[in-house]
């Protein structure tokens, strides 16, 4: 559909929102935002999962880069929330399906990698730079892809499981396409949403950005491109208005054992000495399930008891996104307990079992830990 | 006379000269500051290497992550041992208190707390009979309160803040809101209820109430909380992106892991590196004067490294001692500047305080959120001031472990007693968790007496003199301690709380005795008097700028120039007076520079 032919408004827009939408009615927009919130919170459990791997006061730098990274992953998750209540969609964090099982695939063009659960690693790095790759389709007419996978892929378009966006980024480029679409055609009726639902930037800390209350177009832009512009970065640069580093970036910056500075061109930082010690490592198993400790009922029985807890967080959240934004408050200790029962886990090998790696891979050897499973009980 | 390199030479790099340098750097003046101390980093990797110091210290004491230089020892609380620290000890009573000497000074590991006086502490001279009166009314020092507390960031509820007489500008907050209060400090106010103690004439209501604290908490509209900041090879300083909230760790002394409590670091990392030079290990031991005039013409400084040192001398525009209230003294003492009557040193104050402990009829979960998170404030002022002195309360978080060392302790000694396994675990259980300790503080007047001076006999590795303490604790603020100890006692006995306060715990305490009652005292860390100001040069060493009546271009600054201390933590009223001096001095030198002043600031007062 042409945008033009409908367009009334003479608002000045830029190129972009002149192009064409998918996104032409309200119901498809929550559609979309529900994905936006499903694949935000997607990239939580493997940064976690990476950071709690660490060993205690070691790595610093990469302990500083993957703690401010799930950050934002979360303040990412609370801005599509608060885009979600704005124009009168539904919060709900506990559906089933919300949380995937892992390996799990992420829209990129080349749905050439996985997401797993897995301990810090050279290769945990490299899924995680390409999950946060700055990607801008090469044209118009590849910015949606034929999806080559039917499973496990969890952004396609909506409305049409044939095809995917090229990158997050484009996903998101095309909310504020719909956002921008429907405005358009609905002025601000567009965000009939109650404003007592949406969570201040008095809720959010330690991670750059700044959450904010959306109420009308521009707080709705602003809110996406602050999530494009964290994860990727603002077109060719590594650092967004704010001076921020994007995710990008500081992943990179471990791989390159080099911390950006002011002025730097990407993929050549020439900050100090950016220290990573691949060893000081728990070596988790990978992608785990409960099951597998069928033989250890006290492991078993704490990583049943991680996930139950995380299923009520998750419930905690959907409640506070659904007009009780102060409970993120009582959630905040939540998450350290989320934390402390991770780390209870990640501590403890698995008896008998073994992990031995290639040569190039610094991962310990010996036996493998236990990690949290993510495994939520509707599933 | 050689030319300034600087508009203003600042001598310590703690909350008091960071405060400082930050508002007068604002201003757009150049500024040198000397730390005798080393220089701590401002990175956040350079932060963590004090965490893990802390980490692997065998004891925890509030200097444990903070080591100093060998060329500038500093006191430590364990000295009290042995009386074998950097003071030397004249009695007759032992002075409890030590502080830090690197960059950043005490802030580095004090609680956060951030009480503004009372009005009333600014006139105990008229309205008590003791003590003496400020140069300024409490009037005079709220706009520059309300800046301190925005560059300390405070968090607070007025709400919670209006007592005794305290005032605030109309529509006013405090930058965050307050830091919640404990389980514990939940329990015990609803425990207390409605107590009321009879002092003096009066019978005052207690009430356990949320303290100002310079931790980071929920911001009010406006507010962007400021934790760590991260200044690269590059000079660069960025967000941490740590520590915008406290998240109760309990620690806040020695260290908050997360920079989410103030220190003077912070402040220091705000300021324009091109209008700061902050040079680290470099000790002032001469301030050099005009016999003529008594202008400084400038400051010798040792700066070490290794074993040896050169001296340098530093000129500027302006001079301000900020090293603290003993380091300040010293320096002026070595430099044969005794202020008159011998005022430079004397009226040294502290804090000294009592511990007060039991076990709660059911638990309040101690050993949770940052060290403490309220106080009882009430009998901060009364017209019992006119005979006895007024005092505080903190309530712990952390059980006994500052008087008897718990949780280890109450392990060991049940051990001891021959538990373990279950019984040992549930024993644990129902003990630890029921722990109640008050902080009992108790207020000191100005006493002459009680004096910082040198002892030539006794020097550090750079050849100066430590500093001597004659220190003794009178009687108005021992009825004090007495009062102290009663209202805790109500307090515990309404609350159900066993008194297991014991005195034999505290076996290296300084005791004193007191018409039968043996106290045992440690200091609060609260040094004061020792440069005090006043409306004379005859009775005062500063005036209510904080400028010295003798020498017109210098500036002694921090907790020595108050006249009389009341009953509130030094550190904001330190800051808040700093700002005031900063903004006095920038004016003059802006008027200067301006022409307008020219040399008339020689002759002003006298």
């Amino acid at each position: 559909m042409s945008d033009t032919s409908t367009n009334n408004d003479t608002t000045a827009k830029t190129d972009d929102t002149t192009s064409t939408t998918a996104i032409t009615t309200i119901e498809a927009l929550h559609e979309y935002l529900g994905r936006a919130m499903q694949l935000e919170h997607a990239t939580i459990p493997p940064y976690l999962t990476a950071l709690y791997s660490l060993h205690p006061q070691t790595n610093s730098a990469a302990n500083q880069v993957l703690r401010v990274v799930a950050v934002e992953e979360m303040l990412h998750l609370t801005s599509v929330a608060n885009l979600m209540n704005a124009v009168g969609g539904q919060v709900d964090l506990t559906a089933p399906g919300f949380v995937p099982e892992f390996p799990t695939y992420l829209p990129d063009g080349e749905e050439d990698f996985q997401v797993n659960l897995a301990c810090f690693s050279p290769a945990t790095l490299e899924t995680f730079l390409k999950i946060e790759r700055p990607a801008a389709a090469p044209d118009e007419a590849r910015r949606l892809m034929p999806a080559r996978r039917r499973t496990d892929i969890m952004v396609t378009a909506p409305g049409d499981p044939e095809l995917r966006y090229y990158s997050i980024g484009e996903f998101y480029a095309e909310i504020e396409r719909g956002f921008n679409y429907l405005h358009d055609r609905h002025g601000d009726q567009l965000f009939s949403g109650d404003p007592t639902h949406q969570a201040g930037p008095e809720y959010y800390y330690s991670g750059g950005g700044e959450l904010r209350r959306v109420v009308d177009i521009d707080s709705a832009r602003s809110s996406i491109e602050l999530i494009i512009g964290q994860g990727e970065g603002v077109g060719t640069g590594a650092f967004d208005a704010e001076n921020e580093l994007a995710h990008y970036y500081r992943f990179e910056q471990l791989k390159l054992g080099r911390y950006y500075q002011l002025g730097d061109e990407p993929h050549h930082p020439t900050g100090p000495d950016c220290e990573v010690d691949w060893s000081a490592v728990y070596p988790t198993q990978t992608n785990p399930r409960v099951g597998d400790l069928s033989g250890f009922p006290e492991l078993q029985e704490t990583a049943v008891s991680f996930n139950r807890f995380y299923a009520d967080f998750l419930a905690l959240l959907t409640k506070a996104f659904n007009g009780e934004p102060e409970l993120l408050i009582e959630a905040v200790p939540k998450m350290f307990e989320i934390r402390n029962k991770a780390t209870v886990l990640i501590r403890n090998p698995i008896p008998g079992s073994s992990a031995t790696h290639s040569a190039a891979d610094p991962t310990p050897d010996g036996p493998m830990h236990a990690a949290p499973t993510f495994e939520m009980e509707s599933q | 006379m050689s030319t300034p390199t600087h508009d203003v030479v600042v001598v310590g790099a703690g909350v008091a000269g960071a405060v400082m340098a930050k508002h007068l750097t604002d201003a757009g003046l150049r500024v040198l500051m000397l730390e005798a101390g080393p220089g701590t980093p401002q990175t956040l990797d350079g932060y963590e290497h004090h965490l893990n110091t802390f980490y692997e210290a065998s004891a925890k004491g509030p200097e444990s992550a903070w080591p100093t230089a060998p060329q500038v020892p500093q006191p430590d609380t364990a000295d009290l041992r042995f009386n074998d620290g950097y003071f030397v000890q004249r009695g007759p009573q032992l002075y409890g208190s030590s502080y830090s000497r690197l960059q950043g000074g005490s802030t580095l590991h004090w609680l956060g707390v951030s009480l503004r006086m009372l009005p009333e502490d600014f006139d105990m001279g008229s309205r008590f009979g003791v003590g003496r009166d400020w140069p300024l009314r409490y009037d005079d020092l709220e706009p520059f309160y309300r800046k301190a507390e925005l560059d300390l960031g405070v968090s607070a509820d007025v709400a919670d803040q209006q007592y005794h007489g305290i005032t605030f500008a109309d529509g006013y907050d405090f930058p965050m809101s307050r830091v919640p209060m404990s389980y514990a400090d939940q329990w015990l106010a609803d425990a207390v209820g409605d107590l009321e103690v009879p002092i003096g004439t009066e019978s005052v209501p207690i009430q356990v109430r949320s303290y100002p604290a310079a931790r980071n908490s929920m911001p009010r509209p406006g507010y962007g909380p400021v934790g760590a900041l991260d200044r690269r090879g590059d000079g660069q300083v960025r967000p941490g992106l740590i520590g915008e909230r406290c998240q109760g760790n309990t620690s806040c002394t020695p260290i908050c892991p997360v920079q989410a409590k103030y220190n003077a670091g912070r402040t220091l990392a705000q300021i324009d590196p091109g209008h700061l030079e902050v040079r680290a290990q470099a000790v002032a031991s001469k301030i050099n004067v005009d016999p003529t005039d008594g202008m400084v013409t400038g400051i010798t400084y040792q700066r070490y490294d290794g074993s040896s040192y050169v001296e340098e001398v530093a000129i500027g525009r302006r001079y301000v001692l900020a090293a603290h209230a003993v380091e300040n003294a010293k320096i002026m003492l070595m430099s044969g500047l005794t202020g008159p009557n011998d005022m430079v040193g004397a009226n040294l104050m502290d804090h000294p305080t009592l511990y007060a402990w039991g076990l709660a009829p059911e638990p309040v979960y101690p050993f949770r959120g940052p060290l403490s998170t309220a106080g009882v404030e009430d009998l901060r002022g009364g017209p019992f001031r006119s005979t006895h002195a007024a005092f505080r309360f903190d309530v712990a978080n952390d059980g006994w472990r500052a008087p008897t060392g718990a949780p280890d302790t109450t392990v060991t000694g049940e051990v001891d007693q021959g538990h373990f396994g279950a019984d040992l675990r549930r024993r644990l259980a129902t003990t630890l968790t029921r722990q109640v300790r008050l902080s009992l503080a108790v207020e000191q007047l100005p006493d002459p007496a009680n004096r910082i001076s040198l002892d030539w006999r006794f020097l550090d590795p750079l050849g100066n003199p430590r500093p001597a303490i004659n220190y003794r604790i009178d009687e108005y603020t021992l009825a004090g301690m007495v009062e102290a100890k009663r209202v805790a006692g109500a307090m515990f006995s309404r609350a159900g709380i066993e008194d297991r306060s014991d005195d034999d715990v505290q076996k290296w305490f300084p005791t004193i005795e007191h018409q039968g009652q043996v106290f045992s005292y440690h200091g609060m860390g609260h040094f004061a008097g020792t440069h005090m100001m006043g409306d004379d040069a005859r009775t005062s060493v500063v005036d209510h700028s904080q400028r010295s009546w003798d020498h017109q271009n210098l500036y002694l600054i921090g907790s020595g120039s108050f006249p009389t201390m009341g009953t509130s933590n030094p550190t904001l009223t330190i800051a808040a007076l700093a700002v005031r001096t900063a903004e006095t001095l920038a004016a003059e030198l802006g008027d200067l520079s301006a022409g307008r002043v020219g040399a008339n600031v020689r002759s002003t007062d006298r």
